[in-house]
């Protein structure tokens, strides 16, 4: 049995309503605003019959000083239908459903099934039927054939034969836990094994909502009154406690609380989980939660700043890069971008270049303008054919400018070199090898 | 005893426990553009092994690792660029044809130790289309330290994956772990112009293939401006 409290225009309705309801059940569904219905079954054993426990909403209700339309029914759409429609008290016996509600007008079903087309309705009228009982006497199966699977609904709607379980929202699950240790930790090791307990059970609770975190909060409350704080963000949501707490005890080994731990705090942050269909032909790429770890790994070994994907700058200035954060390229723009784009020729090797970074100072023996012979930490011998010089200048504006000139020089070690002298300075350097 | 075996084989009263014939599965090959390059690996690269290239300076070690970089990514796979020195040139790379997006640089700033474990780790993450080495500049010195453990846990990293490492130095350093060894020698500079204006035109490098069966004959490659 199912009891729904109805009350138009009223500002604090619903919340009101829902006050006093969940005064005799949990699972109270908020079908709008100005309505709620609750299961009544198990109070049956603690007030009695239907009738008391009507009674028992009304003499609340009464205290609460909250007027309202209250209908009791064995499914919970006939008593949003009745409660809405009708004033007052109202109780329906199993079994009564259709007769109770054969005066109510055809166009309250629509006004609960708010889905259901308004063009149903003109049609409906026009053929005449103006009352719920005029459309639960007509048959079920010209129903059907005329208007399909919503006319079969609309029709046991109005008989009051749709069961169906209340829509109760889930409740709001946190992904934050604190714990408060019972001694100073100030070894990374027991430190994670508690790290561990906490992380399984929040992606615990993230796998049984279908999320997937986007980020990990860990705060660390210290000794001597101090704070550690920190935020992972992951590239892509995890489900897994194995990949958070290796990249949280990665991040921990770089950087060391300075006190122990007196008590800590980790939170997810959730999203939507990644659902990826991988194509059948597409090229293998490194997978993301994976690569994410062994960047970590390998960050902690060289340097956040030394791994990346290499991004140039829209300048003339020589060797003018950044470094950008490394992602798995999405493996379908991909192939759409090879297709799109004019490969180089790929028939003819091309001479690259390797740069000395930073360039190596050296000494240049100069006959006239072209360097003879260059001398510099790993690199000697005499020229034996030079070509340049290549004058270069830019960004004059901004502290990067530079002035220089450079050469192509063969030495006699065998190798070819790219060396240049800088302005106003006349020092010079060696830029790369080509190789 | 014999008069048992002679019986038993007589009477068929002993099979094999499976008759499913041993299959080893066919090398997948990454072919090569250049024509004196696909001269030397006739198939390509084998993927799931390791490739050495060596030679001196000038020698056209980081053409030959930057068109595999290009062939690679230009099949929009992932690549790795593991850069003991910090010599990377991403703009040479961008010219060559290298898509630098699909490219993951780690400069070890020297240090060989974080390279060769940079290295093993990128290997055993897997989804690597390539794995470039890159120890051109290290000295013999340091060459001579690594282990050549290493080469073996390579070896069985990659085995039965499509990725290939592309170890790069100056004296050949994989030895048998390596599927192919390539050997390169400069051999002379082309210019243009006449004295004193000359302009680099390209440098030519002879190229020899070792594999673990065969040496090929040595083959003239350019690699142009």
């Amino acid at each position: 049995m199912y009891a729904c409290l109805y009350r138009p225009a009223a500002e604090d309705a619903a919340n009101r309503l829902l006050e006093l309801a969940l005064h005799f059940s949990p699972a109270v569904e908020r079908t709008s605003s100005d309505t709620v219905v609750f299961s009544i079954v198990s109070l049956r054993k603690l007030m009695g019959s239907p009738h008391q426990i009507a009674s028992e909403i009304c003499r609340l209700g009464y205290e609460q000083k909250l007027e309202a339309n209250l209908a009791i029914a064995s499914n919970p759409d006939t008593a949003i239908l009745l409660a809405r429609n009708c004033a007052g008290v109202i109780l329906v016996t199993p079994g009564e459903e259709n007769f109770k509600l054969a005066s109510l007008p055809l166009a309250c079903l629509f006004a609960v099934q708010t889905n259901v087309s308004l063009d149903l309705l003109e049609t409906l009228q026009r053929w005449g039927l103006k009352t719920c009982g005029d459309l639960a006497a007509l048959p079920e199966q010209g129903i059907a054939e005329r208007l399909g699977a919503t006319g079969i609904y609309l029709r046991n709607l109005a008989c009051g034969k749709i069961n169906r379980a209340l829509r109760i929202p889930p409740p709001k699950t946190s992904y934050e836990e604190r714990m408060e240790l019972e001694h100073p930790i100030a070894l990374l090791e027991p430190l994670l094994f508690l790290f561990s307990r906490i992380l399984n059970e929040l992606c615990g609770r993230l796998r049984a909502q279908s999320q997937g975190a986007c980020a990990l909060e860990a705060r660390l409350e210290l000794e001597e009154q101090k704070k550690y704080r920190c935020e992972l963000e992951f590239p892509v949501p995890l489900t897994e406690s194995a990949a958070m707490l290796k990249l949280l005890q990665l991040h921990l080994e770089r950087h060391a609380p300075e006190a122990p731990i007196l008590a800590f705090t980790l939170r997810l942050k959730t999203t939507e989980p990644r659902r990826v269909q991988h194509g059948f032909f597409l090229p293998p790429a490194p997978p993301a939660d994976k690569l994410e770890l062994t960047l970590a790994r390998i960050e902690g070994m060289v340097g956040k700043q030394n791994v990346g994907a290499p991004v140039l700058l829209n300048t003339h200035r020589p060797d003018a890069f950044q470094i950008a954060p490394f992602h798995v390229p999405d493996m379908e723009m991909v192939q759409k971008s090879l297709h799109t784009e004019t490969p180089a020729d790929q028939q003819v090797l091309r001479l690259a270049i390797r740069l000395f970074r930073p360039a190596l100072y050296a000494n240049v023996k100069v006959a006239g303008t072209a360097p003879q012979g260059v001398s510099a930490p790993g690199v000697q011998g005499n020229v034996i054919r030079s070509a340049g010089p290549w004058k270069t200048s830019g960004e004059w504006w901004a502290s990067t400018s530079w002035i220089r000139e450079e050469w192509d020089v063969a030495l006699d070690d065998g190798a070819l070199y790219r060396i240049y002298q800088e302005s106003p300075s006349r020092e010079w350097y060696v830029y790369g090898i080509y190789d | 005893m014999a008069n048992t075996a002679a019986l038993l084989r007589a009477q068929e009263l002993w099979k094999p426990a499976s008759r499913l014939p041993l299959v080893r599965d066919e090398p997948v090959f990454l072919p090569l553009e250049v024509p004196a390059l696909k001269r030397l690996w006739k198939k390509g690269l084998t993927r799931g092994g390791i490739a050495e290239v060596y030679g001196n300076r000038s020698s056209g070690r980081t053409s030959v690792y930057l068109h595999i970089l290009a062939q690679v990514t230009a099949r929009g796979e992932v690549c790795a660029v593991v850069d003991l020195h910090n010599s990377f040139h991403p703009g040479s790379a961008a010219t060559v044809g290298v898509r630098l997006e699909q490219l993951l640089w780690v400069r070890c700033q020297g240090n060989a130790e974080h390279a060769m474990h940079a290295a093993d780790l990128l290997l055993h993450a897997g989804g690597f289309g390539a794995v470039v080495l890159d120890l051109c500049e290290a000295s013999a010195r340091v060459l001579n330290r690594i282990p050549l453990s290493y080469w073996y846990r390579f070896r069985r990293a990659i085995e039965n994956t499509p990725a290939i490492l592309v170890v790069c130095s100056g004296i050949q350093q994989v030895k048998s772990s390596a599927n192919s060894s390539l050997w390169l020698k400069r051999k002379a500079l082309h210019w243009s112009g006449q004295a004193p204006f000359y302009l680099l035109r390209s440098l030519e490098f002879t190229a020899a293939l070792r594999t673990p069966r065969a040496v090929s004959p040595p083959l003239s490659i350019r690699a142009v401006t």
